[in-house]
């Protein structure tokens, strides 16, 4: 069982890291090490997680050094990228290296004709859009957290976002990976030369490592494949008086033959926060908002958009088609915020990150909006909901006072019945934010037989059990 | 550590869900790179500091220290943190727990609510640049070897020339025309000492748009200078202080050509006081008369055109206490345009902070002189002739960082200009 430190003292091993890398990227004085304790996830605020050290490599030789090390001597090693997951899956539950690659943020290489990018681990999503737009391209998966977000995260949580009803999610754009493996070895998935938008030669190795929330390598270069910037989008926002309608309305859009961009749902408090947030939009306060974004070229953004207006004027009390650039990031950003800011649905509240990121069949989102709801009801907790509707994946949001124990209890105890209605009714318990430590404990359910497997996978990669402990596997390592 | 500074420290901080927006956002963060250097990482410090899981100490201090206080991170925050004032409120109570450095204690205490020292101290920087013991300590490196803070504050001011501001402006300046309005001038201690041509300038310009003007004589610190270092106990008996001498002016407004000092009266003077106190009813009566001078004649008098051009090309850096702090932006921008002769040109990232923020660009000088860097080729991208603002410590800071290129852009408030305007100089 690989914990903390391993053989070394803790003294040993800041001062070797000290030695690897320097005062300047090396932190161990308890200030510092206190603000390495957290992600967003409530269970990383009330439980004390402080890493014996942080290093903050800027090369692949660094990162290996620091692996072979940490190998040596049994050392747990947990990468982080901005800390902006809700799973804990950044922070050392087990102690040792927390590995902030945050820093690291080199864009490599825009390869306008081949339409790929490489880029190190630390990069920004908006950064990496924002810098691909003057070659017309872009990066399509969109987190929430797109400002702050790293690549190196997302690809190590295969997250995706607000566009994946079309788009997918982010391991799809992924052509290859530089990892350091856990004994320190550099290796290449995708082809060690390779450019090639398909490959089928080999094992998918790159595939292994999406979703793999550091527990089996540090990710420390990633080629992507970017696509043409559409030059053209619109959002279509519709109000509705009830949630089962806006849920309907959704899937009549897609029997009419059109795929959005992105189809987000808030519901009341959803609504309310992000009202609260940026005044300046004025959504309606009703039950629920859908917004459906289009795009592509200037004429079928147009005709989509009007389509979809038409589909949901049937079921909604308003609807709303924006194609003022000015307004749209408003609506966008706006909905991009609502994560941290739906705590604003309740007077002196706070929404904790905990039951999430649940993933519902398509047939099921009518009768799991509802039923969340009465879960929520049943334990007398607010519960906001907002996420990706397009694709089932729902953010359910429990708002409480986090100081008043009771609350807190209640609201893990609504997290559980989330996570265990979306097993009853074939959904997912996570469907873009990860296990990570939160939802370790639903994976022998989730997963049965297949389970066992992975298992033997991380002890094949990773046999000392030194990268990211704690994490995927309840109670192991 | 439960209340300090009208300020709950646990209802504040569980707010925060730690989503980590505000590392997007954080001029510090962005050149220092750690978590602690970041609003969220601050905030967590602080919380540790609530909870008894860390004690105060000098390197705590430190990392809550090293922030400009620009309410970047708390503007943009989703879930409502108002984590500059929580930074601010974390000082007070380390300010007390550790005990403020010497240097510190005897500035803020000292120099600046004495405005006799206050005067005496800008003599002996005044003897300083004029004896040339400047150029000679620059030429011989010998500044090299000065403290590493009074080099950079030597670097750092302006050639400050001439008599104060208040000695330049009498007490009461007549309305030019027919008298709109009694106004009192707050003249703030950087503008006094440091650009006193702006009171000058401000003063005209009031009077010119039909103002009385009562430079009130006996005003202090507006105390900004002391709540950034956590000493709430003098700031709170400077506002007590500026309330009389404001209220004896018996004025219909108060202006102030300092962003820093317009927030702390407009703003923070509330936030001192118990709530129900006749101080903070003061303090709130006060509020509602505070107006940024570029405001006030936007909002209040409209401005009257200059007869003569005034051929510039001109961009304008937003102070973090008025842009954020007042939300007052576009009004500056109508002054410069009303201007003749005046070509506005906006600059990218005009409201990111310059780096100065009060005594941070002194007492961290390498993070400043990095921020600063972004600023000024922002302002270069412009190739403007003039940057104007509406803070005397950004004009410093964007001075400095122009002259350290080489380059000839001036700095001017943006009332000079429309003062240059009436002048025709």
């Amino acid at each position: 069982m690989a914990a903390g430190t391993g053989m070394v003292t803790a003294a040993a091993l800041v001062t070797d890291m000290l030695k690897l890398l320097g005062e300047e990227r090396v932190f161990h004085k308890d200030v510092d090490l206190k603000t390495y304790t957290y992600d967003s996830s409530f269970v990383s605020q009330i439980n004390d997680f402080t890493p014996e050290v942080v290093v903050m490599p800027t090369s692949t030789e660094e990162v290996s050094r620091i692996m072979r090390y940490a190998d040596e001597h049994g050392v747990a090693v947990t990468p982080r990228g901005a800390g902006s997951g809700q799973t804990g899956g950044s922070v050392a539950v087990r102690g040792g290296i927390v590995m902030d690659l945050s820093a690291w943020n080199d864009i490599v290489e825009v390869d306008e004709v081949n339409m790929q990018v490489v880029v190190r681990p630390g990069v920004v999503h908006a950064d990496l859009n924002n810098h691909i737009a003057s070659y017309g391209l872009y990066f399509p998966p969109d987190p929430g957290s797109s400002e702050w977000a790293t690549i190196g995260g997302m690809v190590a949580n295969n997250a995706s976002g607000l566009r994946a009803v079309k788009y997918g999610n982010t391991g799809q754009y992924v052509l290859g990976l530089e990892v350091v493996m856990p004994d320190g070895q550099v290796i290449r998935t995708g082809g060690l030369k390779s450019k090639a938008l398909k490959s089928v030669s080999g094992l998918n190795l790159t595939g292994l490592f999406l979703a793999s929330e550091g527990t089996l390598g540090v990710i420390t270069e990633v080629r992507l494949k970017v696509w043409p910037k559409p030059p053209s989008r619109a959002i279509v926002v519709a109000y509705f008086d009830r949630l089962e309608d806006a849920a309907q309305s959704v899937l009549e859009v897609f029997k009419a033959g059109i795929l959005p961009s992105g189809i987000e749902i808030l519901d009341d408090g959803a609504i309310r926060s992000v009202n609260l947030f940026k005044p300046q939009l004025k959504l309606p306060e009703v039950e629920a908002a859908i917004f459906f974004e289009v795009n592509g070229s200037k004429a079928a953004t147009a005709d989509e958009g009007r389509q979809i207006e038409e589909i949901a004027k049937k079921r909604a009390g308003s609807v709303e088609m924006a194609t003022d650039p000015k307004r749209m990031k408003e609506l966008w950003t706006g909905r991009q915020a609502i994560g941290a800011a739906s705590a604003r649905a309740k007077p002196n509240a706070a929404r904790i990150f905990a039951g999430e990121d649940v993933c519902f069949p398509m047939s099921k989102v009518p009768e799991a909006l509802r039923r969340i709801k009465e879960i929520g009801r049943e334990h007398d907790t607010m519960v906001v909901i907002y996420g990706h509707i397009g694709d089932g994946n729902m953010h359910t949001a429990p708002i409480i006072d986090p100081l008043k124990p009771e609350e807190v209890e209640a609201a893990q105890r609504v997290a559980e019945a989330i996570h265990r209605l979306a097993l009853e009714i074939g959904g997912a318990t996570t469907g873009e934010h990860g296990v990570g430590f939160v939802r370790a404990a639903f994976m022998e359910e989730e997963h049965g037989a297949a389970l066992e497997v992975m298992r033997r996978i991380k002890d094949c990669m990773d046999p000392k059990g030194i990268m990211n402990p704690g994490k995927i596997w309840a109670g192991e390592e | 550590m439960e209340v300090t500074y009208q300020l709950d420290f646990a209802q504040e901080l569980k707010k925060c869900v730690r989503c980590g927006k505000c590392r997007t956002s954080c001029p510090v963060f962005h050149e220092l790179r750690g978590e602690s250097a970041s609003p969220r990482g601050r905030l967590a410090l602080v919380k540790a500091l609530q909870t008894g899981d860390l004690e105060p100490s000098e390197e705590l201090a430190d990392r809550l220290y090293t922030c400009l206080l620009c309410k970047t991170c708390a503007v943009d925050c989703p879930s409502g943190v108002i984590s500059d004032e929580i930074f601010v409120a974390a000082r007070e109570y380390l300010a007390e727990a550790l005990g403020q450095p010497l240097m510190q204690r005897a500035l803020l205490r000292g120099f600046l609510t004495r405005p006799g020292l206050h005067s005496s101290a800008s003599s002996l920087m005044r003897l300083y640049q004029k004896s040339g013991a400047a150029a000679v300590l620059d030429k011989t490196h010998l500044i090299e070897h000065l403290p590493e803070k009074a080099e950079a504050a030597a670097r750092l001011l302006p050639d400050v020339a001439g008599r104060p501001g208040r000695k330049r402006v009498r007490e009461v300046t007549p309305a030019q025309g027919e008298k709109k309005y009694r106004v009192s001038y707050f003249l703030g201690c950087a503008t006094n000492l440091l650009y006193p041509q702006v009171a000058e300038d401000t003063v005209e310009v009031l009077s010119r748009n039909g103002c009385e003007v009562v430079t009130v004589d006996d005003v202090k610190c507006c105390g900004m200078p002391h709540l950034a270092y956590g000493d709430v106990d003098t700031a709170r008996e400077l506002a007590r202080e500026n309330l009389r001498a404001l209220a004896d002016a018996g004025s219909d407004y108060v202006i102030s050509d300092c962003a820093s000092c317009s927030a702390t009266l407009g703003e923070t003077y509330q936030h001192l006081f118990d709530p129900g106190t006749p101080e903070q009813a003061r303090a709130k009566e006060l509020a509602d008369t505070v107006y940024d001078v570029s405001r006030f004649l936007v909002e209040v008098t409209g401005i009257e055109p200059g007869e003569h051009q005034v051929e510039a090309t001109v961009t304008y850096h937003d102070p973090c206490h008025l842009s954020r702090a007042q939300k007052v932006t576009e009004q500056p921008r109508e002054v410069l345009r009303a201007v003749p002769g005046v070509e506005f040109r906006e600059m990218a990232e005009a409201d990111r902070c310059c780096g100065s923020a009060g005594s941070f660009s002194v007492m961290h000088h390498d993070i400043s002189a990095k921020i600063l860097e972004r600023k000024i080729d922002n302002v270069e991208a412009t190739q403007s002739e003039v940057v104007a603002t509406s803070c005397p410590t950004c004009t410093m800071q964007l001075s400095f960082g122009l002259r350290e290129r080489g380059s000839k852009a001036d700095v001017v408030h943006p009332v000079q200009l429309l003062a240059r305007s009436y002048r025709g100089k």
